[in-house]
C-alpha cells in the first residue's frame, strides 16, 4: 500500500509517499546522521509510477514527522500499527516529486474525494487537502481575481501574479486554513512552525501565479528598454526573476504599490458599499422603486448599516469612521450608474428613487456592473432566487382518447396537442399577451409578484398560441412532462397537461400510482409487499417499453423481483428470450436463483468453451430459452452473435459496471435490440451523477440528451457548482425510471425478517480450476494404495488444499504472490463490500485461515484505502477490545475480518449488518455462533448473512449435503468434512470432481 | 522667420525606456481636468513646438518626471548628449485658501465621494470659483516654465513634452493637481466631511501571525477535519476580460514598449480559461473497472 502525501513550503509543492511499515526492516543509522532517510517512504520511481504523470522532476526533501523510537508514525493504520510511546517530531529524508507540470496540476485538482487512485495507491489526507486548495486557487483564476505584482524574496525581486482575495473569498480561505492538517506544512529544512493561514495563502499565491503564467513560459530576456518591459517579460517567464538594477526595481515596486492602492484599500476596509433595491409598495400607484445605500460588513455580510446612520455619525464600529468608505464607494459607483452620480448632489445621500423601467435596468445591467466592481448588491428575492424566478413558460395541452380496456396503446401513438402560455401559475391568453407586447414594459406585476418578460419571449409566445393544434407522439408528451423542452421550442417548456389515457399514464409514471399486480402463478416464492411494488413497477415500465433501473439495497431481492417480471412475461405469452448480462462471479447465483424461484423459466448459460459459436447456433440454442445468461466479458466478445437476435428484453445486473459509456461492454449493451431494458444495481446511482448518463442511455436512449449536453446541463453544474436547480431537474427527469429502496426505509423494514441468509455462488478462475484439478488428480493417484487412518489423513489433507484453492491460489501456494483477479470469491467479496460500504453499512468477514485473512485484508485495504480490522489467534485481549470499540463507533472502520476460531465467541459486533462466511467450517453450529456476533441483543436492523460457495466444487457438494440434513443440523455437532472421509473411492471422486460451468471464461 | 536658420531642425538622441505617453495619436488627456491642464499649455501659442512636444512625449524622450508641491522637475533627452532640465512652477494656495475651499466642497457629497474614489469631481472648478479661488492657473503669467535647452522660446518643445505627460498623469491621479497647488490628498480628505480623515481607508498593517508549531501527537498531526462546503463560490468566466487592471486605470509613468493593458489582457483571458478547465477537472479513475470483470 502506498499513500500519497503532499506538502508545501517556500514556494515549492512536493508530493511524497508513505508505504507499509515493515517492522522487520533494519533501520538505517539514525543516531549518526542529523536526518536519516524515512524508512517507509516511497522512492522516486514508485512515486512516478503511482502518479502516471509525465515529465516530472524529483528531489529529496525533509519532512518533520511525529516519531517514536526512530520510527516515523504513519498517517493511517492502513500502513501498519504504530509503536507505542511518546512521539517527538523529527526530520526525515524522503523522495518527492515537484508539482510543476500541467499534468500534475490536473492530477492534484482532480483528486476530489476518491479514496484510491488505483489498487494499492491511496490518497493521503494532505494530498486531498492541497487538491482542494488548488481548486480554490483555480476558481480565483477562472474569475480573474489576480493582478500583476512585484515581490521581494530575500534580496531578489520577482514579478508575480498575486490573487486578490476579498469579501466571501476571504472568509472561505480562512475556513479552509482552519481545516488544514498540520502535516500539510511539515516540509522544510528547519522545524516548520508557520501558521496554517500563512502557508495556505502562500500556496494559493503560488498556484495562481503558476496558473496565470501557463505551461509554456517565455524565456527570460536579458535585454529590455525599460524597467516596465523587464517587468512584463518577467511576468511571462518561468521564474519571474527581475533583471533590472536594484534602484529601478525598487522604484517600480513603489509604482506598483501606488497602482494597486485602490484595491489594497478596498481589501483592507472592514465594510463595503452595498446597494439594496426595494420594490414599490403595493398601494403605490406611481410604482416608485427605491435604491438604498448601506455599508455591509466584510467579515459579517449580514451586518448592514444604512447610509443615514453613517451620516448621522451613529454608526461607529471599532472606532473606525465609516464616512470615507461610504464616500469612496459612492464616488466609484457614480461612474457605473448615472443615478448614483445624480444622488451625490446633496451633502448626505442615502439612495435614490427610480421608475419601473429604471428598476429593470438596474436588475439587468447596473446590478451586475456594481457586483463586478466589488460592491454588494441586494435584490428582491423573486429576482435572485433561481428556483422561484418566474418566466414565460409553455405547457403542452394534450387531448387523447380515454383509456379503453383493450390496451394496444403505445408511446408511438399520435395525439392532439396545443401550447398554452403561463407566467408562474397564471395562464395568459393571446389577448393578454398582445396587450403585454403593446405595453413594452419589461417588468410587470402579476398578482402582486414582479415578473420580467422579454419582448422576444412575448413575441415567441404569441406565435405559439396562434399555431393550429397539431399531432405529437405520446413519447414526446412524456418528455415534455418530465421537463424536456423540445429543441424547436423557443420558450422553456414547463410540462404537459393531458386528458384521456395519457393523463392516466403520466400520473402513474410521475406519481408512481401504477397498479400493484398479483405475483405470477409460476413463481415459487412469496413476494414481500415492497417486492410486489417493485415487480409491479418493473411491469408497468415494461408495458410502455420504458427502461427501468432497480437500485434497491443489497439483500432486498432485486433478483427475485426481476424473475417475477420475467415469469409474468412468459405467462403472458412471451416467446422471445431475455438477454441477462452479469459479472462472471454471479453467473452461478443467477442460474441457481432462477432454478429455485422460477423453475419454469428455461435458462441458457452462454459461457465456456462449449458455448454457441455462430449466430445460427445461438439462435437454435436460445429457441426454447426464456433467459440467455452471459457475462459482461462475453457480451462484448460475442456481440456479433447477440446483436441480430430479437430479444424480448435486455437486463444488466451490477449495471454500475457499464458506467463508462465508451467501453466495448457499454457499447455492446446499447447495441442490442429489445422491447424493454432493465438495469440492476445496489449502489446509490443517484449520488454518482457522472455514471447516470451511461445507464440512462442504455435504458431510455436519448432521454438524457447527448453526452455533451448532459455534461453541460447536469454534470458540470451539479458536480462542480452545486447547482440545486440542475439537481432538481435531473431528479424530475430520472426519478420515474429509478427505484431505490433502503433497508432502513420504514415501508421496507417492517417487511424484512431479522436475519436473511443467502448462499453466494462464486466461480473459479482458470488458474484456480487447474490447481483444483491437479490436487484432485494427485489424490486420485494415491488413494488406491492406502487404507484406514492414513487414508483419512490424506483425504482431509486434500480437502484442506481444495478449500485453499477455492479461497485463493496465493493461499494455496503460500508464495505471497499477486492478489487481484485470481480468485472468484475474493472478486465477489470485493464487489459486495464496495456496494455496502458505499451505502454506509458495515460488515463482518469470517475465514478459518489466518493466511487468507492476511490476503483479504491486504487486498481490501489496497482497493478501498480504508482500514480493515483483523482479529486472529495472535491478537491480544487488549488489542481485541480496542478493535471492537473502534468497529462499533460510527466513524470506525467498516470491515471487520475475523478468523473463525478467534472471533467466534463472546464479542458484540452489532454495528455490522452484513456477515460473510468467506470459507466454510461445514459446521452449522459454529457458523451460527459466529453469525450471532452481529445478530445480538442491541441489533435493531436486519442482518444479512452471505455464505460463500464455489459452484461446481466440493464446497457446493458439502453445502448440499448439509442442507439435506439441515433439520437435524442444529443438533448434529457433526462435521461436513468428516462425512467425506467415510465415502468410498468412487463416491469421493464424484464429490470432488469439478463440474462444468464452475470456471470463469 | 529668421530664427529658423539660426537653429536648424535637430534630431533628438534616441532614448530607450523613457516615459512614453499612453495616447498614441490625437489629443492628450482623457479626463476633463487633464484636458483643462493641456488647454492652458496650448493657449501659449507656440506653434509647431506643440506638435514636436507631443511626439517627444510619445517617443519617450522624457526620462524622468517629479511632481512636487508647486513644482514639476523633469529631464528631457534632446539632441545634445546631456538631457535638458525642465521645470514648471505654479503658485501654491495658502492654508486659508484651502479652508475656504473645503467648506465649499462639504456642501455636496459628490466632492468628497469622487475625491476619495480617486477622481476629480466635475464641478470642482465651480467650488473653487465660489471660494474665490482657481484650480488651474488663471493666467499664463501664473505658470513659470524653464528649460536648459538653447531654444529662446519658452515654452519650448521639451517643456511641452513634459507638460503633456503631466497632463496624462493627472488622468491617473487627480490629486497630483492638488499637490502641484501645494496640498495633498491626505490634507484635503482630512478636512472634508469625512470625520477623522481617512484612517479607515489606509491599509492596515499586516497583523503578525503567531507561529503554529507542529503537534507531537500523531492523530493531531494527521488530523483531517472535514473540508468546508461551498469552498469555491460560483465559478464562471467573467464577461469582460482584465476588469481588475481596467478598473485600476493607467500605470504611473509607463515606459513599456506595449501598453500595459494591451500586454496583459490576453494573459487574463487565457488564464481564466485554464483556471476554469482545472476547476472542472474530472475525477478520472485511471483503471476502468469494467475491463477487470469478465
Amino acid at each position: 500500500m502506498l499513500l500519497l502525501q503532499c506538502g508545501f513550503a517556500d514556494g515549492h509543492c512536493l508530493i511524497w509517499g508513505e508505504r507499509n511499515l515493515r517492522p522487520d526492516d533494519p533501520h538505517s543509522g539514525a543516531a549518526t546522521k542529523r536526518t536519516s532517510p524515512h524508512p517507509f517512504a516511497a522512492t522516486a520511481n514508485e512515486l512516478n509510477a503511482a502518479l502516471t504523470a509525465k515529465g516530472t522532476t524529483s528531489q529529496s526533501a525533509m519532512i518533520w514527522l511525529p516519531t517514536i523510537a526512530d520510527t516515523p508514525l504513519p498517517s493511517s493504520p492502513l500502513l501498519g500499527e504504530s509503536p507505542t510511546g511518546t512521539p517527538k517530531v523529527k526530520p526525515w529524508q524522503v523522495a518527492a516529486v515537484v508539482l510543476e507540470t500541467d499534468d500534475l496540476l490536473g492530477f492534484l485538482a482532480g483528486i476530489g474525494d476518491r479514496p484510491t487512485l488505483a489498487p494499492g495507491v491511496g490518497v493521503g489526507v494532505t494530498l486531498r487537502y492541497w487538491g482542494e486548495a488548488l481548486r480554490f486557487a483555480s476558481a480565483l483564476v477562472a474569475r480573474e481575481q489576480f493582478l500583476p505584482d512585484l515581490v521581494q524574496r530575500g534580496k531578489k525581486w520577482f514579478a508575480r501574479w498575486t490573487p486578490t482575495i476579498a469579501g466571501a473569498d476571504a472568509t472561505r480561505i480562512d475556513r479552509l486554513a482552519r481545516a488544514m492538517p498540520p502535516a500539510c506544512r511539515a516540509i522544510g529544512e528547519k522545524l516548520p512552525d508557520r501558521a496554517a493561514n500563512e502557508v495556505l495563502r502562500e500556496f494559493v499565491a503560488f498556484a495562481v501565479d503558476r496558473l496565470v503564467r501557463g505551461p509554456l513560459p517565455e524565456k527570460p530576456r536579458k535585454q529590455f528598454d525599460s524597467i516596465h518591459d523587464d517587468w512584463l517579460h518577467a511576468l511571462k517567464s518561468a521564474t519571474g526573476a527581475m533583471l533590472g538594477s536594484d534602484t529601478d526595481v525598487s522604484q517600480l515596486a513603489t509604482q506598483v504599490r501606488e497602482w494597486r492602492a485602490p484595491i489594497a484599500r478596498a481589501e483592507a476596509a472592514p465594510f463595503r458599499l452595498c446597494f439594496r433595491l426595494d420594490e414599490p409598495d403595493e398601494k403605490d400607484r406611481r410604482q416608485t422603486w427605491e435604491v438604498r445605500y448601506l455599508l455591509q460588513g466584510r467579515d459579517d455580510p449580514s451586518l448592514h448599516i444604512p447610509a443615514n446612520d453613517v451620516w448621522a455619525g451613529k454608526a461607529s464600529v471599532a472606532r473606525t469612521d465609516l464616512k470615507p468608505i461610504l464616500l469612496a464607494g459612492l464616488g466609484q459607483a457614480a461612474n457605473l450608474s448615472p443615478d448614483v452620480d445624480a444622488s451625490l448632489k446633496t451633502a448626505t445621500p442615502a439612495g435614490f428613487s427610480t421608475t419601473t423601467d429604471g428598476a429593470h435596468r438596474i436588475l439587468n445591467e447596473t446590478a451586475w456592473l456594481l457586483e463586478q466592481a466589488g460592491f454588494g448588491v441586494l435584490l428582491p428575492a423573486w429576482w435572485t432566487g433561481h428556483a422561484t424566478k418566474q418566466q414565460l413558460e409553455v405547457t403542452a395541452k394534450v387531448k387523447s382518447p380515454p383509456m379503453s380496456g383493450g390496451g394496444g396503446l403505445s408511446l408511438e401513438d399520435l395525439v392532439q396537442f396545443q401550447w398554452s402560455v403561463a407566467i408562474g401559475d397564471q395562464e395568459l391568453t393571446l389577448a393578454e399577451l398582445q396587450e403585454l407586447a403593446k405595453q413594452k414594459a419589461s417588468l410587470v406585476r402579476l398578482r402582486g409578484k414582479w415578473v420580467q418578460v422579454s419582448a422576444d419571449d412575448i413575441r415567441a409566445a404569441i406565435e405559439l398560441l396562434k399555431k393550429k393544434p397539431a399531432k405529437i407522439a405520446a413519447r414526446d408528451v412524456m418528455k415534455l412532462a418530465l421537463g424536456i423542452t423540445p429543441e424547436d421550442t423557443p420558450l422553456n417548456a414547463r410540462g404537459a397537461i393531458a386528458s384521456g389515457w395519457i393523463e392516466g399514464f403520466l400520473k402513474e409514471l410521475t406519481n408512481a400510482t401504477f397498479a400493484e399486480l398479483e405475483p405470477p402463478a409460476g413463481l415459487h416464492a412469496s413476494l414481500r409487499p415492497y417486492q410486489v411494488r417493485g415487480y409491479s413497477w418493473l411491469a408497468f415500465l415494461r408495458r410502455w417499453g420504458l427502461g427501468a433501473c432497480l437500485a434497491d439495497d443489497m439483500g432486498l431481492g432485486k433478483t427475485l423481483q426481476t424473475l417475477a417480471l420475467l415469469q409474468r412475461e412468459r405467462e403472458n405469452g412471451e416467446k422471445k428470450p431475455v438477454l441477462l448480462v452479469c459479472p462472471m462471479s454471479v453467473v452461478g447465483n443467477w442460474s441457481r436463483e432462477t432454478a429455485r424461484f422460477a423453475p419454469n423459466l428455461s435458462l441458457l448459460i452462454h459461457h465456456g468453451p462449449n458455448r454457441a459459436k455462430t449466430k445460427a447456433a445461438l439462435k437454435k440454442d436460445a429457441t426454447n430459452a426464456a433467459i440467455v445468461l452471459t457475462s459482461y466479458g462475453l457480451l462484448a466478445r460475442d456481440q456479433k452473435l447477440f446483436e441480430p437476435m430479437k430479444w424480448s428484453g435486455v437486463i444488466l445486473d451490477e449495471a454500475q459496471l457499464v458506467k463508462n459509456p465508451n467501453t466495448k461492454t457499454a457499447q455492446a449493451a446499447r447495441a442490442m435490440t429489445a422491447e424493454f431494458r432493465v438495469a440492476l444495481t445496489g449502489t446509490p446511482v443517484e449520488n454518482h451523477v457522472g455514471d447516470l448518463w451511461a445507464i440512462g442511455q442504455f435504458l431510455n436512449p436519448g432521454l438524457l440528451g447527448t453526452a455533451t449536453a448532459f455534461r453541460r446541463e447536469f454534470f458540470t453544474p451539479i458536480q462542480h457548482h452545486q447547482d440545486a436547480r440542475a439537481m432538481e431537474r435531473l431528479k424530475r427527469l430520472t426519478g420515474p425510471f429509478l427505484l431505490r429502496r433502503l433497508k432502513t426505509d420504514p415501508t421496507v423494514i417492517r417487511d424484512l425478517p431479522a436475519k436473511i441468509e443467502t448462499t453466494e455462488y462464486c466461480t473459479l478462475t482458470r488458474e484456480q480450476a487447474s490447481l483444483y484439478a491437479a490436487v484432485v488428480n494427485e489424490l486420485d493417484k494415491e488413494l488406491g494404495d492406502v487404507q484406514g487412518i492414513k487414508r483419512k489423513g490424506m483425504v482431509l489433507g486434500a480437502l484442506s488444499k481444495l478449500k485453499q484453492v477455492c479461497n485463493h491460489p496465493a493461499q494455496f501456494l503460500g508464495d505471497r504472490s499477486a492478489i487481484p483477479n485470481r480468485s472468484g470469491k475474493l472478486t465477489r467479496l470485493t464487489q459486495m463490500l464496495e456496494e455496502l460500504l458505499d451505502a454506509g453499512d458495515k460488515a463482518l468477514v469470517f475465514t478459518q485461515f489466518t493466511e487468507m485473512g492476511d490476503i483479504i485484508r491486504r487486498h481490501l485495504q489496497e482497493t478501498f484505502a480504508r482500514e480493515v480490522l483483523f482479529l486472529h489467534g495472535g491478537t491480544s485481549r487488549k488489542q481485541r477490545d480496542a478493535m471492537v470499540e473502534r468497529f462499533q463507533s460510527p466513524d470506525g472502520p467498516g470491515v471487520f475480518l475475523l478468523s473463525l476460531k478467534a472471533g467466534g465467541t463472546g464479542l458484540n459486533l452489532t454495528a455490522a449488518t452484513h456477515v460473510f462466511h468467506f470459507d466454510r467450517w461445514w459446521n452449522p453450529a459454529v457458523e451460527t455462533q459466529a453469525t450471532d456476533r452481529a445478530f445480538r441483543i442491541g441489533q435493531t436492523r436486519t442482518v444479512q448473512v452471505h455464505a460463500f460457495v464455489c459452484s461446481g466444487t466440493l464446497e457446493e457438494k458439502i453445502d448440499e449435503m448439509l442442507a439435506r440434513k439441515r433439520s437435524v443440523a442444529a443438533k448434529v455437532v457433526g462435521n461436513g468434512e468428516a462425512m467425506l472421509t467415510e465415502l468410498g473411492d468412487d463416491q469421493l471422486r464424484e464429490v470432488l470432481a469439478l463440474r462444468p460451468n464452475a470456471v470463469e471464461d | 522667420m529668421w530664427f529658423r536658420d539660426f537653429y536648424p531642425k535637430s534630431t533628438p538622441k534616441a532614448v530607450k525606456g523613457g516615459i512614453k505617453a499612453q495616447s498614441k495619436t490625437g489629443a492628450f488627456g482623457k479626463s476633463w481636468w487633464a484636458k483643462r491642464w493641456i488647454e492652458v499649455l496650448e493657449s501659449f501659442n507656440i506653434g509647431a513646438r506643440l506638435g514636436r512636444g507631443r511626439s517627444y512625449a510619445r517617443k519617450g524622450q522624457v526620462t524622468d518626471i517629479n511632481i512636487g508641491p508647486g513644482k514639476v522637475t523633469a529631464k528631457v533627452q534632446g539632441s545634445r548628449p546631456t538631457p535638458y532640465a525642465v521645470t514648471i512652477t505654479l503658485p501654491k494656495l495658502t492654508e486659508k485658501d484651502w479652508e475656504k475651499l473645503v467648506a465649499e466642497l462639504n456642501t455636496q457629497a459628490v466632492f468628497a465621494a469622487k475625491l476619495l474614489a480617486g477622481e476629480m469631481p466635475q464641478d470642482i472648478e465651480t467650488a473653487f470659483t465660489k471660494a474665490g479661488l482657481s484650480l488651474f492657473p488663471k493666467s499664463l503669467e501664473e505658470i513659470e516654465t524653464g528649460c536648459s535647452c538653447p531654444d529662446w522660446s519658452n515654452p519650448c518643445k521639451h517643456i511641452a513634452a513634459v507638460y503633456y505627460l503631466v497632463g496624462e498623469e493627472f488622468d491617473r491621479d487627480p490629486f497630483l493637481l492638488f499637490r502641484l497647488r501645494g496640498t495633498d490628498r491626505e490634507m484635503i480628505c482630512g478636512h472634508l466631511n469625512t470625520g477623522s480623515g481617512n484612517a479607515a481607508v489606509a491599509a492596515e498593517p499586516e497583523p503578525s501571525v503567531a507561529p503554529e508549531p507542529l503537534p507531537e501527537d500523531a492523530s493531531a498531526f494527521w488530523a483531517s477535519t472535514p473540508l468546508p462546503a461551498d469552498l469555491c463560490g460560483e465559478v464562471r468566466l467573467p464577461p469582460v476580460s482584465a476588469a481588475g487592471p481596467k478598473r485600476l486605470g493607467g500605470f504611473p509613468f509607463w515606459r513599456g514598449t506595449d501598453r500595459l493593458l494591451d500586454a496583459i489582457t490576453p494573459i487574463y483571458s487565457r488564464a481564466a480559461e485554464r483556471g476554469l478547465a482545472l476547476f472542472e477537472t474530472e475525477n478520472v479513475t485511471p483503471h476502468d473497472t469494467t475491463s477487470a470483470q469478465s
